[in-house]
């Protein structure tokens, strides 16, 4: 016999699905560093669906990199919890922090690749570094790599690129493992806005495969052009959260 | 887990900080070099004072003419002043044994010990050696209750113990070992220190790979493993060395030592290497720890 659900029941389904669904959610986060007074982040509320690409704006020091570093287990809320793939951050212990980046990849402003290694080698360190078999990377990397749009430059090293080829290679490595989530800290920031849209375009084609991307920018020719998600940060609380949205008013 | 990957970046960092890794691995090699050398000395120390304590005797010279003790007068013991004795020596109930040695066995003895350096030899005439007895005690501790109830006597002309002796030589032995042992510390505390900065600068030169390690998702045990095994490798050939050391050591110090003063107890091959396998174990393990202390914090995942 199915008990009739009463309607406390099914609000509890409710909201518990909608944090199931949600890959990532803020529930009422605060985040607060010692010897400053304001906190980086107020009482963050913020949900983002499987598949969604949303921009994160907000003048500088507004909370954005708090807010990717949160999702990272970077750092620790303060206060709320935040939750990633339906696990509280909190109760998550130490040992188990590598298994929940290596679900998440992650693009920086200055690519952080290694000079040493060559596009090839730098996008395998990602697997070596996690214990993938020599033969599944030699399959993968290459696959990645054309994804990108790096096509025959496996052999390049990272300083005979240009600054748009070798975000190209740090978008390529943080995809590799096929994450479930990809955060992107100002990617465009060191690029040329030609160069910047094919960055985008990337970008788009990852979120196409059904990752979830997250992108922090000031870019706002980037942010109007591709009218997503827009959650805009101001001295750590959300002043805004629009879908299909552009880059501010002020602008 | 890799292990070609963990090896090119074990390889990879310590050729990087090269120099550091050089002064690593001497210190270390030093130090257990100087550990196991106090712990050969302290093994022969032991094993010669057990065969040596058995054999303890008091010598008791008799008057020579040329002995100086005015109470000789300047005249040889008489048969029956020395049967006297002897009857008197054997009365008491601390000693074990007595025996008579004249002086040419004395000569006999002496030319054996010293064949070895003609010239010593050449210059001591038949003669020159007192006569004595050999005085083998139950305990070697009352000693002092023989020598008084025996000086005084007519014929005696001195009496000497040669435990005194030997524990002279022991105090030697003793502070040669402490001294090793203290030195070895003060390098054991210096290699610990030389292994948490080279540990850290490894890490810090390494930090652009250990950050996109953290980032990707690298368990912990992966990104600290390189750091550990080579902390780890570098004792090794430190305590590698330092076995070197202790071989050579073992030829030309203890060896010759114990041609040289007669040690009655060799040191074996087997305890050498029984050292030897110790300071190596000790210098991989204090390398490996120290290491590991100090990426826990200077690597915080």
């Amino acid at each position: 016999m199915v008990r009739p659900l009463g309607p406390r029941g099914s609000f509890a389904r409710m909201v518990l699905n909608r944090r199931d669904a949600a890959v990532i959610h803020f529930d009422n986060v605060t985040k607060g560093y010692k010897n400053q007074n304001r906190p980086a982040l107020q009482h963050v509320n913020v949900a983002i669906e499987k598949g969604e690409f949303l921009f994160l704006v907000g003048p500088s020091g507004s909370g954005k990199s708090t807010f990717l570093r949160l999702i990272l287990k970077e750092e620790r809320p303060s206060q709320g919890h935040v939750h990633v793939a339906g696990k509280d951050l909190n109760k998550l212990s130490n040992w188990k922090v590598p298994h929940l980046r290596r679900r998440i990849g992650c693009v920086f402003q200055d690519f952080r690749l290694l000079p040493n290694k060559n596009v090839f080698e730098n996008v395998a360190f990602a697997l070596e570094v996690i214990g993938k078999p020599r033969r599944f990377i030699n399959k993968v990397v290459p696959e990645v790599i054309d994804l990108v749009g790096l096509e025959g430059k496996a052999h390049r090293m990272p300083d005979e690129l240009s600054g748009g080829e070798q975000q190209r290679v740090a978008i390529a490595r943080a995809f590799v493992n096929r994450p479930m989530i990809l955060l992107a800290d100002e990617p465009t920031g060191n690029i040329d806005p030609a160069t910047s849209i094919g960055i985008m375009k990337v970008l788009d084609r990852i979120n196409r495969t059904g990752t979830t991307v997250v992108m922090a920018t000031h870019d706002a020719a980037i942010v109007d052009a591709f009218r997503k998600r827009v959650v805009e940060l101001e001295d750590g609380r959300v002043v805004r959260d629009q879908s299909r949205g552009v880059y501010g008013q002020a602008y | 887990m890799r292990a070609q990957f963990v090896l090119q970046e074990i390889w990879i960092g310590l050729r990087r900080n090269l120099t550091m890794t050089i002064s690593l691995v001497i210190t270390v090699a030093i130090a257990m070099a100087l550990f196991g050398t106090g712990l050969l000395l302290h093994n022969q120390a032991n094993s010669s004072k057990n065969y040596w304590y058995d054999k303890i005797e008091v010598s008791i010279f008799l008057c020579a003419k040329t002995s100086s003790n005015p109470q000789c007068a300047g005249k040889d013991a008489q048969q029956g002043e020395k049967d006297a004795l002897k009857a008197k020596l054997q009365g008491l109930p601390q000693v074990s044994k007595v025996e008579y040695e004249s002086k040419e066995d004395a000569y006999a003895r002496f030319k054996d010990r010293f064949a070895s350096t003609p010239g010593f030899v050449q210059s001591t005439k038949p003669g020159d050696i007192p006569d004595s007895f050999r005085v083998r005690l139950k305990d070697p501790k009352q000693y002092k209750a023989v020598s008084q109830s025996v000086l005084g006597q007519a014929g005696v002309d001195q009496v000497i113990n040669e435990q005194e002796i030997l524990k002279k030589f022991f105090r030697i032995l003793g502070g040669l070992q402490s001294a090793a042992l203290i030195i070895a510390g003060i390098q054991v505390i210096a290699a610990v220190l030389l292994v948490g900065n080279t540990v850290r600068l490894s890490a810090f030169n390494r930090r652009r790979e250990t950050g996109i390690m953290r980032l990707v998702g690298a368990s912990n045990t992966y990104i600290q493993l390189p750091f550990i095994l080579e902390g780890a490798i570098a004792g090794l050939i430190g305590g590698i060395l330092a076995a070197v050391l202790l071989v050579f050591s073992k030829m030309l110090l203890v060896d010759r030592l114990a041609s040289n003063i007669q040690m009655a107890s060799k040191l074996g091959w087997g305890s050498v290497s029984l050292v030897i396998i110790v300071a190596i174990c000790f210098g991989v393990l204090l390398c490996a720890v120290a290491s590991f202390l100090t990426l826990r914090r200077y690597l915080r995942i």
